[in-house]
């Protein structure tokens, strides 16, 4: 277990050290710069330009960038917010985008898990069809059409919820109020996913030979249900719940943009768009970063949560 | 020799039934291959055969749609911006009749707006001034009752409706590509990988999960912006991490087969390794590879939206589902006839192909069916 920890930590390394290598060369090598001013003299243009060793060939840029990188100091934004740390700005950033995701995966979890647990024992009744049709809905229709609709019909038609997110930096009613249609909007696409894992998981207990075994000695259907159908079919269930945070993370960015919300996501686009190099980077390699752990979280679960699952191919 | 081995058998062995007749019953209905059995229970999904009639009309619709009126999809119309819908035989019923409601000054009723306003639905006051919300018909407004925009027209005054089957024509010829070229690619790499096994399946597999680690949205995202906003560089940018799924689908075939007895036998007899590959392994595959195509067609449609809607749609004036809901996102709280119509397309069809991938499976193999 240790030795697999150990050969996967350094292979994320790896891969990690490869995806920042490729971002940067092809970040550089796109055209334009992040002075927009047209009027701006060439000297002093390049000037700034020098200062920032804009100019130099690509390698030396790189063995800059290594130096600080091995810091974890991306260095200052030079476009969208000059001056400033990018650590400091990702700092504002990550947590807007990380409440919401967490407030989804709170919302999304219970719900989803009693509609599973409802559909796979009203299996093959009006219940259970239901519920298989929302969960299609729900899994088709892209996240950013239900973010669209809830804003029309929900805050603008009836005046329920803000339009947009408040800006307010701390958690207050108004706040959460305002970030309710945001995380419905996140969650329909999760509640159908843990749903449908669900049910398919609890239907298979639900049939197999332990559960006769424990109606035999003598265990109600419920007691039986809980006891030993519903343990059993949450042990995979972990391992989708963890990648589904990171896949939030991903979709949170167009619901992001929808509701105005000042996350990471647009902070990304702004800092790819505007050639701010130092924030796109800084964004990317915590993308990254967060990508992988998940796989490797993931992968080291499957033997904490189940120990029959051996790792590391020993048999 | 073996003329020789036959004459013996002629000349030595005698037949003692000759004459009489075999009394097996003959056969009959005709045999059953495996696309046939499997036709035989898609046909029985009431719901997948939905799916797959509205697909085909929708496919329709995007190749005919824009040829259904006189109004091109690049057609600017500066002075008829942002109508709303208006159909001909439904707008009698009082929906989609091309009007829309206003807040305007009362003033304006007798004013600006004379003879357009249908009918006051209430008056207020905003500090002196006297308000009245209205409904306003846009056509007469603008002296053009004899134009019918089905769906409206957007802030150039380009028609929605052809528009709308443009961006489904091109939103599905991205995914097409995007899904063909994810299936060559996942059948080819994941073939190779799981027929020679051994030091090849392991590098290969090694760099499936490098490639797998990068976010796929960064990669996206880079290789958009480096390229341009092309139809072939949007469906590209998606096959890049796409056929990953595909080839782990095929090489768990591969696993699966290549020690069984058959192929033993082929191999045995002499057959190349392309042989074995192509003739033998691979069309057990077959109905996985038509399911992972139906259902991977939804999410490359998906994938095209969420990157208009991060601004690295297809170049304008060319639009698709993404881009025309992108569009309408911007004028959403005032005009939503531009938003409602794509999203309705984009929802139909990733519902259909949905419906029809489950579908498929289920015929082409029936003991997964209800799990999932």
């Amino acid at each position: 277990m240790f030795r697999y920890t150990a050969q996967r930590l350094t292979l994320l390394v790896i891969t990690l050290f490869m995806i920042i290598s490729v971002s940067f060369f092809v970040l550089h090598s796109m055209p334009g710069s992040f002075i927009t001013d047209p009027k701006m003299p060439k000297d002093v243009k390049k000037a700034i330009e020098d200062k920032y060793h804009l100019n130099e060939p690509m390698i030396v840029q790189y063995g800059y960038f290594l130096k600080d990188f091995s810091k974890f100091d991306f260095g200052l934004s030079i476009a969208i917010q000059p001056k400033v740390p990018v650590n400091q700005i990702l700092a504002t950033k990550v947590p807007v985008s990380m409440q919401l995701n967490i407030f989804s995966l709170l919302l999304s979890l219970p719900i989803a898990i009693v509609f599973g647990i409802w559909a796979a024992l009203k299996k093959n009744k009006l219940p259970d069809h239901i519920i298989s049709i929302m969960i299609i809905a729900f899994i088709a229709i892209p996240s950013f059409v239900f973010a669209s609709l809830l804003q029309y019909f929900i805050a603008f038609k009836l005046g329920w919820f803000p339009i947009v997110v408040s800006t307010e930096k701390v958690l207050t009613w108004n706040k959460f109020k305002s970030i309710i249609l945001p995380i419905l909007a996140l969650s329909f696409g999760s509640i159908a996913g843990v749903a449908r894992y669900t049910r398919a998981e609890l239907c298979e207990a639900l049939n197999s030979e332990y559960m006769l075994l424990a109606k035999a000695k003598g265990l109600t259907q419920v007691q039986a249900t809980t006891r030993h159908a519903m343990r059993n079919s949450f042990i995979p269930l972990a391992n989708i719940i963890i990648p589904m945070f990171t896949g939030i993370l991903g979709g949170s960015l167009v619901i992001e943009k929808i509701f105005s919300i000042p996350g990471m996501g647009s902070v990304m686009l702004d800092g790819i768009n505007a050639k701010d190099y130092p924030v796109a980077m800084g964004v990317l390699f915590w993308y990254s970063l967060l990508g992988l752990l998940t796989i490797l979280i993931v992968d080291l679960s499957y033997g904490i949560i189940d120990p029959r699952i051996r790792i590391g191919g020993r048999k | 020799m073996k003329n020789n081995t036959k004459k013996n058998i002629e000349n030595k062995f005698e037949f003692i039934q000759l004459d009489e007749i075999l009394k097996d019953e003959k056969f009959e209905g005709e045999a059953i291959g495996f696309f046939k059995d499997a036709m035989i229970r898609f046909r029985k999904n009431k719901a997948s055969v939905t799916s797959f009639v509205i697909i085909s009309f929708l496919v329709f619709m995007a190749i005919f749609g824009p040829m259904m009126n006189e109004y091109g999809f690049k057609e600017q119309n500066l002075k008829l911006t942002l109508m709303p819908a208006r159909i001909p035989i439904i707008e009698k019923m009082g929906v989609f009749d091309g009007t829309k409601v206003m807040n305007i000054s009362k003033d304006n009723i007798e004013g600006k707006y004379k003879g357009a306003v249908l009918q006051v639905i209430k008056e207020y006051k905003v500090k002196d001034r006297e308000m009245a919300t209205v409904k306003v018909d846009m056509y007469k407004y603008k002296e053009v009752k004899d134009k019918y925009f089905w769906f409206g027209t957007d802030s150039l005054g380009r028609d929605q409706w052809t528009r709308l089957w443009r961006g489904t024509r091109i939103s599905l010829i991205i995914s097409v590509i995007a899904m063909s070229v994810n299936i060559v690619i996942g059948v080819v790499y994941g073939a190779i990988s799981g027929y020679y096994g051994g030091l090849v399946d392991l590098g290969m597999q090694r760099f499936i999960e490098v490639l797998n680690g990068i976010p796929f949205l960064v990669v996206i995202i880079l290789f958009v912006l480096y390229y341009g906003p092309g139809i072939i560089p949007i469906a590209l940018a998606l096959c890049l991490t796409g056929w990953i799924g595909m080839s782990r689908m095929i090489r768990a075939q591969f696993y699966k087969y290549k020690g069984m007895e058959y192929v033993l036998a082929s191999r045995t007899l002499g057959a190349t390794d392309r042989t074995l590959i192509f003739r033998h392994i691979l069309p057990n595959a077959f109905g996985i590879i038509i399911t992972m195509s139906a259902l991977a067609i939804p999410g490359a449609i998906f994938q095209e939206s969420f990157l208009a809607y991060i601004g690295l749609g297809i170049q304008a004036p060319e639009p698709s589902i993404g881009v025309l809901l992108a569009e309408g996102q911007l004028v959403l709280l005032e005009y939503p006839h531009l938003t409602i119509f794509p999203a309705l397309v984009i929802s139909i069809l990733m519902i259909s192909f949905n419906l029809l991938g489950n579908g498929l499976r289920d015929a082409f193999d029936p003991t997964l069916r209800g799990q999932e």
